[in-house]
């Protein structure tokens, strides 16, 4: 009997606030298009997920008749017990008929709900199931091909470097986050020695990994506390490769103590704001025109399985109607090497400088790439260990 | 001086009723308290007399009824509220801070805002142990202060936050002779002048010594009230209808040691025991008397294996036991009987049939409920217990918490090891108890046995240790002593 | 005279006074929780009525949904029903988080082992065994720090949470990483064989929803039927008065620290086989922290704690809209689960406070 009371008061308390008053406001005739967007981090988070968010207030700009609706935070540390099934089942009953889950780590949970849901048009970014096979038809896979924009910032890093002394403070280990170390790695090898002529000894470039996007109290290292390693034993430039914004923050820090420091963050496109003294620039994704090419072919019906790795545009890398992949010079960057940027940009765009070419060595001295081999999409997607020349781990031990 | 306002003050209450489910514990109770008397309340242990004075004192709401001050209606709904209109309440068991000082306790309650009172509050203390003679120092930690020291603090505390009726309930149980005359030369200075006091009791002489007029509760209604002089036997049978009788308890003591002590030491208590050899013959039963806490029960519980002695050796049935824990002892036939019925005998919030499937020490899996619930039913009769095989142990009185803790005690026990076994209990009870435990000597258990009532002592026991600092300062035989003897060795006079 | 025999059937008076005060209870405690959470929606900016009909919706509004809620209420139930027995004896079992994560990581060796051996029935029962004694032995971790050590249980039961917490990341981190990959997102995901069964149509896992339930009834009948729980209850009550009785507190608080244990790594089990299948650093979903509030709420009462575990994991599930619905902070479900935690200790205040009101002497 007291069971029975309980359970009536709470659907008591439910109902009367039902009755109260009418949920939300009532969708039109005129039904829109719904996307969903699962984001890893915040959506305001300068970083990774704002990036993305972004790009779904582009297609709500941009597309007439659709709407977005987004969770932030998904990720088991922000919030415990829920899962990417539930949050996918949630927006499909939201009407959802296209999900884009932004993250690798929700690799899992992203291809269970396509296939539980084989009548809505998922997408994973960053992953790799369609290249594998095991994605179910209604699951596409795309990426920007931040490996250029990863050269450039290796790049601008070189350019600036004192102390020759380059930090990377990394995510996790995985294939993702080894290409795009070496992409880096490339880019500044390459300014060190073939535009500023230095001895490639005198050129150190370490990645120290903290083990997932962001800093996850209790469970990953600090990226405050790598960073301020970094800074203090020697290196001047940070080059950022996690979601957040850290790296900048302590170079901002170092230099109000009087130190040299500069940072470059990334993701997003608004990551320097606040700190023109340290910031190199950051190399950007720009969801926008891809999400849009999306939600069109989903609308159409023109939905095929695919896996999609787009670069920038080349004739500009920072429009945002075209380019994918950006780069936002810093104010901290300075003339020179802001002009060696830009002639490095149009090498890149014209191939006339091809970083990802032999000969290359792993760094257990094993071969990446034969002298004269070009490297192909999967060779550089599926690298098994960093390049001869960074230092750090290059997996798991 | 002390108080604010008036001291003199009418107090009525009018028909009160409490009932706890359909239990009455009060049914109608009309009583009037006079300014500058002492007014006793007496009555059987669970006539109804501490649910009233719980509810004058705010403790316990009242199921029906009204309370007058001066011919006012006053309503309140908890201790704070009735201390604020005078009434103020010294319970059985102080309630204090254990390990705050007694100046910090006697502060508690009445500092308001700034601490800088300090000094104010010390003055005033000393202002008011020194009317009262009481031996109060303000700086002692008060868990060492014995009982009687405790209800004097209390006695401070409700005069200074100027209380004009103070109830005292049981005040005498666990003092010591003089502090029980400190006491009431306190209360009677009080009474004159002008405060009114309510002292519930069950002891005719405490109410003979000091109460001007007495009201005698029943079964949750006034049975009789009388002024000085009373009549012994006329009060006896307002709270009974017949007086009970008390003859002196003949054992007869075999020669067979069941339990030695040589030279045993320990720590506990107050003072710990220091040097103690005993011998407990079979079918003997041995009184142990002593101020409070002077290891009359650091004994007891050294030789029910509940504490390790420091030293010395503890023989049972000339087995060698020194080393031995509790469940050893109780293997072996000793058994041992808490005073603190409710803190250290039986268990809260289980009924009398839980209590009885404890006993059953089964290996079995299940319990047996059909078994514990007949065994209950079975120990309620058999020892008189005024209560189901359903209630909780917390909600029978304290006379019927003793009968029950007494039915628990096992059937053949070789040594029985009681603490203050009456304490509380009203005359009836307490003459039960005894002839119970006489059937216990019958069948050749040894009792060992502590109480603050040097009479109780005298009828029950066979021979009488007297404690004093821990020691043993005198073993005589009952017959061979009295009182004033008795009296003397506990003040260390050998 | 004393001995007047009791003519009134105070046992069945007992039983309607527990009664009404149960009712009393659970509405105050639901209430006050609704409260605090209302006082927490208002300072947030949130409309507070509709906040909860999202909540109410986004958890109760669909089977889908539904589903979810059964999901996080499954552990919930497991976790309670062990908190059950530490709470009967008197133990604040909060090691009771680390020991979800304990059964997690026994889970896990288990299935790693058991991964394509063609007996994924057994696999998975011997999972399910290996979860429960990793929580038991945690448990009986903090237990022997109690009675031999003397260490509190709550400080014993927080270390070897962080213990626990440690070991997962480490294991996901170093020994059971993935292929070339370090990263905390979580071991490779088991073969579908070994996951918990499920009805795909209705959504739900029938195992799931048993374990659950049988846990229930299992504990229902310890503690009303046999002789360890009345035990526990004994010591529990009074361990002094216990002790005098025959019984060793010591003993006991071992028993109930195993089953408490063993309940909480089958929720480990759980979260491992049927939620998330594989092992994640936040494995435990905090739902050993959050049982805890559940049974203090359900006046620890094994019938009631079913239901105000529903009501948690409708919060869990529903409140997920706050953020998608309303935009607001995301950190406010954690806000709220903090008022939770004080609207259980107001509701534990206030019921010692009635309790001491009720009893008193004659």
């Amino acid at each position: 009997m007291r069971k029975g009371s309980l359970i009536s008061f709470v659907t008591g308390v439910f109902l009367l606030a039902v009755a109260c008053i009418v949920p939300g406001s009532v969708q039109g005739s005129d039904k829109p298009f719904v996307f969903g967007l699962l984001l890893v981090g915040p959506y305001n988070d300068h970083g990774y997920s704002q990036a993305h968010y972004e790009g779904g207030e582009y297609v709500q700009k941009k597309v007439p008749g659709t709407r977005m609706i987004y969770i932030d935070k998904v990720n088991p540390a922000d919030r415990p017990g829920v899962t990417i099934v539930q949050l996918v089942d949630d927006m499909v009953e939201k009407g959802a008929q296209l999900i884009i889950a932004n993250s690798d780590d929700m690799k899992d949970g992203i291809r269970e709900a396509a296939l539980q849901h084989p009548k809505i048009h998922f997408v994973h970014i960053s992953g790799d199931d369609v290249l594998t096979g095991k994605a179910p038809g209604n699951l596409v896979n795309v990426f920007g091909r931040m490996e250029y924009g990863k050269m450039m910032a290796g790049f601008a890093a070189a350019m600036t470097t004192q102390t020759g002394k380059i930090g990377y403070l990394g995510p996790l280990i995985n294939e993702e986050t080894r290409r795009l170390v070496s992409s880096a790695y490339l880019g500044a090898r390459y300014a060190w020695e073939t535009v500023l002529k230095k001895d490639p000894k005198d050129l150190t470039f370490q990645v120290t990994w903290i083990g997932f996007w962001f800093n996850i109290p209790g469970v990953t290292a600090d990226p405050t506390q790598v960073s301020h390693n970094f800074f203090n034993s020697g290196y001047d430039v940070v080059i950022s490769g996690i979601d957040t914004t850290e790296a900048l923050v302590v170079a901002r820090q170092k230099v109000r103590e009087g130190r040299k420091a500069w940072a470059i963050p990334y993701d997003y496109i608004g990551a320097g704001a606040g700190a023109p003294e340290v910031f190199l620039g950051v190399p950007y994704f720009n969801w926008g025109p891809s999400y849009v090419d999306l939600v069109n072919k989903s609308r159409a019906g023109t939905w095929k399985p695919a896996w999609i790795w787009l670069g920038p545009d080349w004739k500009d890398i920072n429009n945002p109607d075209t380019s994918t992949i950006g780069f936002k010079k810093g104010d901290a960057l300075s003339e020179t090497a802001a002009r060696a940027l830009d002639a490095f940009i149009a090498d890149l765009g014209s191939g006339t400088v091809q970083l990802f070419k032999g000969p290359l060595y792993y760094q257990d001295g094993s071969v990446f790439l034969k002298d004269g081999e070009i490297a192909t999409d999967k060779q550089i997607w599926y690298m098994e260990q960093l390049l001869q020349g960074v230092l750090g781990q290059s997996s798991a031990r | 001086m002390i108080s604010q306002g008036a001291r003199h003050v009418v107090l009525e209450l009018q028909d009160i009723h409490r009932y706890f489910g359909t239990v009455q514990a009060n049914r109608g109770i009309d009583l009037t308290v006079k300014p500058g008397r002492i007014h006793g309340i007496l009555g059987e242990n669970g006539a109804g007399k501490s649910t009233l004075m719980k509810i004058l004192a705010g403790y316990l709401p009242m199921t029906r009824g009204r309370i007058l001050l001066d011919g006012t209606e006053v309503r309140y709904a908890s201790p704070n509220e009735a201390s604020s209109l005078g009434i103020g309440m010294l319970y059985q068991d102080p309630m204090d801070f254990p390990m705050l000082s007694v100046i910090e306790n006697f502060m508690i309650g009445q500092v308001s805002g700034v601490a800088s009172a300090g000094e104010t509050y010390r003055r005033k203390f000393s202002e008011l142990v020194q009317e009262f003679d009481f031996t109060l120092r303000p700086d002692t930690p008060v868990h060492l202060l014995t009982i009687g020291e405790r209800q004097q603090l209390e006695i401070l505390r409700l005069l200074s936050i100027g209380a004009r009726v103070l109830i005292l309930d049981e005040p005498t149980t666990g003092i010591s002779t003089t502090q029980k005359e400190i006491l009431f030369s306190a209360l009677k200075k009080l009474a004159a002048e002008g405060r009114s006091v309510i002292l519930v009791s069950h002891k005719l002489e405490d109410v003979d010594a000091l109460c001007d007029t007495v009201t005698v509760l029943q079964d949750g209604r006034v049975s009789g009230a009388m002024d000085q002089p009373f009549d012994s036997t006329t009060l006896l049978s307002m709270m009974f209808g017949a007086p009970p009788e008390s003859s002196r308890h003949i054992h007869r003591p075999t020669s067979q040691t069941i339990l030695r002590l040589d030279n045993v030491s320990a720590a506990g208590g107050r003072t710990g025991l220091s040097g103690c050899s005993i011998q407990v013959r079979r079918g003997e039963v041995v009184g142990l008397a002593g101020l409070e806490g002077s290891g009359q029960g650091v004994l007891l519980r050294v030789a029910a294996g509940l504490l390790r002695p420091r030293k010395g050796t503890i023989h049972l049935d000339n087995h060698n036991m020194t080393h031995q824990g509790y469940h050893a002892y109780r293997k072996a036939g000793a058994a041992f009987l808490p005073a603190s019925r409710l803190e250290e005998g039986l268990i809260r919030g289980l009924t009398i049939t839980e209590h009885c499937a404890l006993q059953q020490q089964g290996r079995s899996f299940l319990v047996d409920w059909h078994e514990a619930h007949a065994g209950a039913r079975k120990k309620i009769a058999g020892f008189q217990v005024m209560g189901s095989p359903g209630s909780v142990v917390e909600s029978l009185s304290g006379g019927n918490q003793q009968r029950l803790l007494l039915a628990f005690l096992p059937e053949r026990p070789r040594l029985l090891l009681l603490e203050n076994p009456t304490r509380g209990l009203d005359l009836e009870s307490v003459h039960w108890v005894w002839n119970h435990l006489d059937a216990y000597c019958e069948q050749g258990t040894s009792i060992v046995f502590s109480s603050s009532e040097l009479d109780e002592i005298l009828l029950a026991a066979d021979r009488v240790l007297v404690f004093f600092e821990g020691r043993i300062i005198k073993d005589v035989l009952a017959s061979r002593t009295n009182v004033m003897e008795l009296g003397r060795a506990l003040a260390g006079r050998v | 005279m004393v001995m007047k025999q009791d003519k009134t059937d105070s046992r069945s008076t007992t039983k309607k006074r527990v009664f009404l005060e149960y009712v009393l209870e659970a509405v105050l405690a639901i209430s006050l929780v609704l409260a605090f959470t209302t006082v927490v929606l208002l300072i947030a900016g949130a409309p507070p009525l509709q906040s909860y009909v999202h909540i109410f919706m986004g958890s109760l509004g669909s089977w889908i949904r539904f589903t979810h809620v059964i999901k996080a209420w499954i552990p919930l139930v497991l976790c309670s029903c062990g908190l059950l027995y530490t709470f009967r004896i008197g133990l604040w079992n909060i090691g009771v988080e680390g020991q979800v994560v304990m059964g997690a990581i026994f889970t896990t060796a288990l299935m790693r082992m058991g991964t394509g051996t063609g007996y994924p029935s057994l696999v998975l029962l011997l999972s399910c065994l290996a979860g429960m004694t990793g929580g038991a032995l945690w448990a009986l971790g903090a237990g022997y720090l109690r009675t031999k050590g003397g260490v509190h249980e709550i400080f014993a039961g927080l270390g070897l949470n962080f213990v626990a917490q440690g070991m997962v990341l480490w294991l996901i981190f170093g020994p059971w990483k993935r292929a070339g990959i370090a990263s905390m997102s979580g071991t490779e995901t088991f073969e579908r064989s070994l996951w918990l069964p499920t009805i795909e149509t209705l959504r739900i896992s029938p195992a799931g929803i048993g374990i659950a339930l049988g846990a229930l009834l299992i504990t229902a009948w310890m503690l009303r039927y046999t002789n360890v729980g009345l035990r526990l209850k004994a010591v529990g009550n009074n361990a002094q008065a216990a002790y005098l009785f025959g019984l060793r507190p010591g003993k006991y608080m071992l028993i109930a620290m195993i089953l408490a244990g063993s309940f909480a790594g089958l929720a480990g089990s759980m979260q491992v086989t049927g939620v998330y299948h594989r092992l994640i650093p936040a494995i435990s979903s905090n739902y050993g922290y959050l049982s805890l509030l559940v049974v203090m709420l359900a006046n620890f009462n094994v019938w009631i704690t079913p239901l105000v575990a529903l009501f948690f994991a409708c919060l869990n599930v529903g409140s997920i809209q706050l953020p998608m619905v309303l935009q607001l902070d995301s950190s406010l479900s954690g806000v709220m689960q903090g008022t939770m935690v004080l609207a259980a200790l107001a509701v534990h205040f206030i019921r010692s406070r009635l309790r001491a009101a009720y009893t008193g002497g004659t």
